[in-house]
């Protein structure tokens, strides 16, 4: 039992679930105060002791189901020697003998030993099974096999090809089971790991090349990053060990003490939680970022009190309104297509953009707003009116700028990045997801 | 703790004692509990609110038959509320009546040096049992017989308070400067809860068991219900858990707990029902929504949902 229950916390394991080395104790400890007799008992002792949240139960119970179940299979393989048993040239291999006797027993375990010797546990990948399957062919000396078969057929007797076809047949039923057996033991131990390398390389792959058919696990990733961020900010935070003495608080907490100071009290540490006025570049090259940060953004209602946005290509438009209307992954949809917005998708011009911005919605900010920018300060030669953004920015208690682009592209051809970074308290570059994860780090900071 | 008295023997046997006391628990609840008490291990309990996660660890208290402790998680819970405190108050009046016997004794000796030389062979006078107010978790390691120490919402409370459990949870002992190690005189039983406000450290769930219990199933909940309302009607029983089943599939903002659809049983008996019906639904919907929204909510599909918990019991 103590392997079957290893193979079980490694598929775990894999599937996502962290399990100690303590944690694995107490399940072999579990186990053998409880018993084995009952299946249900079985599965709480094992779920009690080595998955340790909700999320992990969930786990823990489709990998339960998936490692502790027994398919009964019909025999593939014919009903044993037809008549009677011939005299056989060559050496047959083991597997064959189990074959012509329609052993699927001998033949299931023979497999499972085959997969132990080459180390199927191993399996990571989705493009390790062709190379899995066949070294558990080989294992199962299956090239021997095939020349036994060929051997057969040569001799040319009646009996002889008879028993050559029933071992084809065998054959095929045989690489049939295989290759299921590794699909199988491919889903109990690596299908989770393939998922979280593609995790992986999301949160690295740049937003802009980033291919349609992964949208929806960005979706899902940005969901989670969001639910961790308002989890982390949305704590009021504790009780500060030293800063700025609280005396009034302090009186109050050592007045049983009479008036003799023991415990001293902190002054607690405040966390910003900004009005952002976003400014997004919607012109072609920007729009995958756009839709990520929007994304992201909205989702913060724990670190953000109030978020208002603009878009702008050649002409400047708030779109705050389809924000409130809409669920947050529709109104991104609806930025991109651009249906019902009255806005100019001509060349990008930042200067027009801005002017439009100071003469009509300048009072969205204050004091108390953080402005961010999200785009490329590509502004196609024109008019840059930094003098514009001074004043947005003399105005709202930060700017931000995110440029997507790598930092040494900044101030290139027409890109007025350098003269614009001048006027802004930060400049990120924002083209992953993990740039998107410092931003809210960013935000939450009190300059 | 030792299995005295033969109430830990197999899962069934924990399941038919918590039945005894009022708790009807699933495999799940009934094996982490069994499990907990031979493996001398805390278990951590999670689920949504109002699914018996406290009740288990009083019930538990009850089935063994020791004292429960409780101890109420907050933000700023600190050892002194938690483990033990000095009694300032008393020190202080002490030291006041006491001041006229200090004067004897100091007053004989006019160096200061030998004045302090002689206090401090008395110093430890006032920090000795008598004046130390034993907090929950002390008092749990005291009990001579053990106790069921119950550690609600530990989620609520600080991380640096969870590091310190930790310290408490491996080897129940603690070590009072002043007086020395206190070590527990009968391991106690430790139940923890948590709503999941935040994520626990990963250092306490691996030195926890981890229960966590959903939403009863059908079946179970209409044995509790029959349990704690003995005398409803068979068919009303049945309607009433599938209305209930119904009602936590849709987007609350609080789904009707165990207690709640107990309460409305009980409500249903008063008004001697015998079974379902829309109007009467309609009104006795605020025994078990508390939200002024959700009485709206499932008013508006009530019609669907009486009607389908009356078809699937049909």
């Amino acid at each position: 039992m103590d392997r079957v229950l290893n193979n079980f916390i490694v598929s775990l394991r894999g599937a996502g679930v962290p399990v100690s080395v303590s944690e694995s104790i107490d399940a072999a400890q579990a186990l053998a105060i409880s018993g084995y007799g009952d299946r249900q008992i079985v599965k709480s002792s094992l779920a009690a002791t080595l998955a340790k949240s909700a999320a992990e139960k969930e786990i823990f119970d489709a990998c339960f189901e998936r490692f502790f179940s027994f398919q009964s299979l019909p025999s593939p393989f014919g009903a044993g020697p037809e008549n009677g048993s011939e005299e056989q040239p060559g050496d047959m291999p083991p597997i064959g003998g189990m074959i012509m006797e329609g052993d699927l027993g001998g033949v299931a375990l023979a497999v499972r030993d085959a997969a132990r010797s080459v180390d199927l546990q191993a399996i990571r990948f989705v493009t390790q099974r062709g190379m899995f399957t066949a070294r558990i062919l080989q294992a199962l000396q299956l090239d021997q096999l095939d020349r036994f078969v060929a051997d057969l057929y040569r001799e040319g007797s009646t009996g002889a090809s008879a028993a050559a076809r029933q071992l084809e047949q065998g054959r095929e039923a045989l690489i049939d089971m295989v290759r299921r057996f590794v699909e199988e033991q491919y889903d109990i131990f690596a299908r989770e790991s393939t998922e979280r390398i593609i995790e992986r390389y999301l949160w690295d792959v740049r937003l802009t090349e980033l291919e349609e058919r992964h949208y929806d696990r960005m979706h899902f990733l940005i969901r989670k990053l969001v639910k961790r961020m308002n989890e982390r900010y949305s704590r009021r935070r504790r009780r500060a060990k030293r800063g700025a003495l609280d005396f009034k608080q302090t009186l109050r907490a050592n007045m049983h003490h009479g008036g003799l100071l023991f415990e001293t009290r902190w002054k607690k540490k405040r966390m910003n939680r900004p009005d952002v006025v976003i400014l997004c570049d919607v012109s072609r090259s920007m729009s995958t970022v756009v839709r990520f940060c929007l994304l992201m953004l909205y989702g913060l209602n724990e670190v953000i009190a109030r978020v208002r946005s603009f878009v702008f290509c050649s002409s400047l438009l708030e779109v705050s309104h389809i924000f409130e209307t809409c669920p947050i992954a529709e109104a991104v949809e609806r930025l991109r297509t651009g249906e019902g917005l009255d806005i100019h998708m001509g060349r990008t011009d930042y200067g027009s953009a801005f002017w439009d911005f100071t003469n009509r919605h300048l009072d969205a900010v204050t004091g108390k707003t953080t402005v961010i920018i999200l785009g490329d300060a590509r502004s196609n030669y024109g008019d840059p009116a930094d003098e514009l953004l001074k004043k947005i920015a003399e105005r709202s208690r930060r700017l931000i700028w995110l440029n997507p682009e790598t930092p040494p592209m900044w101030g290139t051809g027409d890109s007025e990045m350098k003269r614009y970074m001048r006027l802004c308290d930060l400049v990120m570059e924002c083209s992953t997801l993990r740039h998107l994860e410092q931003l809210v780090r960013a935000l939450v900071r009190i300059p | 703790m030792r299995d005295q008295t033969g109430k830990f023997e197999t899962v069934d046997q924990v399941n038919e004692g918590f039945k005894s006391t009022g708790y009807i628990c699933s495999t799940d609840i009934a094996t982490t509990v069994y499990l907990a008490f031979h493996l001398e291990k805390p278990v951590l309990v999670e689920g949504p609110a109002g699914v018996g996660k406290t009740e288990l660890a009083k019930k538990a208290a009850l089935f063994m038959d020791v004292p429960l402790i409780r101890l109420q998680c907050y933000e700023g819970l600190d050892e002194s509320k938690a483990l033990y405190e000095w009694k300032y108050g008393k020190q202080l009046l002490y030291s006041q009546l006491l001041r006229d016997k200090l004067d004897q004794v100091i007053d004989k000796e006019s160096d200061l040096g030998e004045s302090i030389r002689t206090l401090h062979r008395y110093e430890d006078i006032f920090f000795s049992p008598q004046f130390l107010e034993p907090r929950p978790l002390l008092k749990a390691l005291q009990e001579e017989r053990g106790a069921v120490l119950l550690i609600d919402e530990v989620d609520k409370a600080d991380e640096e308070f969870e590091a310190f459990l930790l310290e408490i949870l491996s080897d129940f002992q603690v070590s009072i400067p002043e007086i020395g190690t206190v070590r527990a005189r009968t391991r106690p039983y430790v139940f923890l809860t948590s709503n999941s406000t935040r994520e626990l450290s990963e250092a306490l769930k691996r030195r926890c068991l981890h229960l966590f219990i959903p939403f009863p199933a059908p079946d179970l909940e209409r044995q509790i219900v029959r349990h704690h309302v003995p005398d409803i009607p068979d068919l009303l029983e049945r309607q009433l858990v599938m209305f209930i089943h119904e009602v936590r599939k849709l987007e609350l903002k609080k789904v009707p707990s165990i207690s709640e659809t107990i309460d409305w049983a009980r409500a249903l008996i008063l008004l001697h029902a015998e079974g379902l019906d829309r109007d009467l639904t309609r009104k006795t919907l605020n025994t078990f929504l508390k939200f002024e929204e959700d009485i709206r909510a499932v008013d508006e599909k009530l019609f669907l949902l009486v009607d389908k918990a009356l078809k699937e019991t049909a």
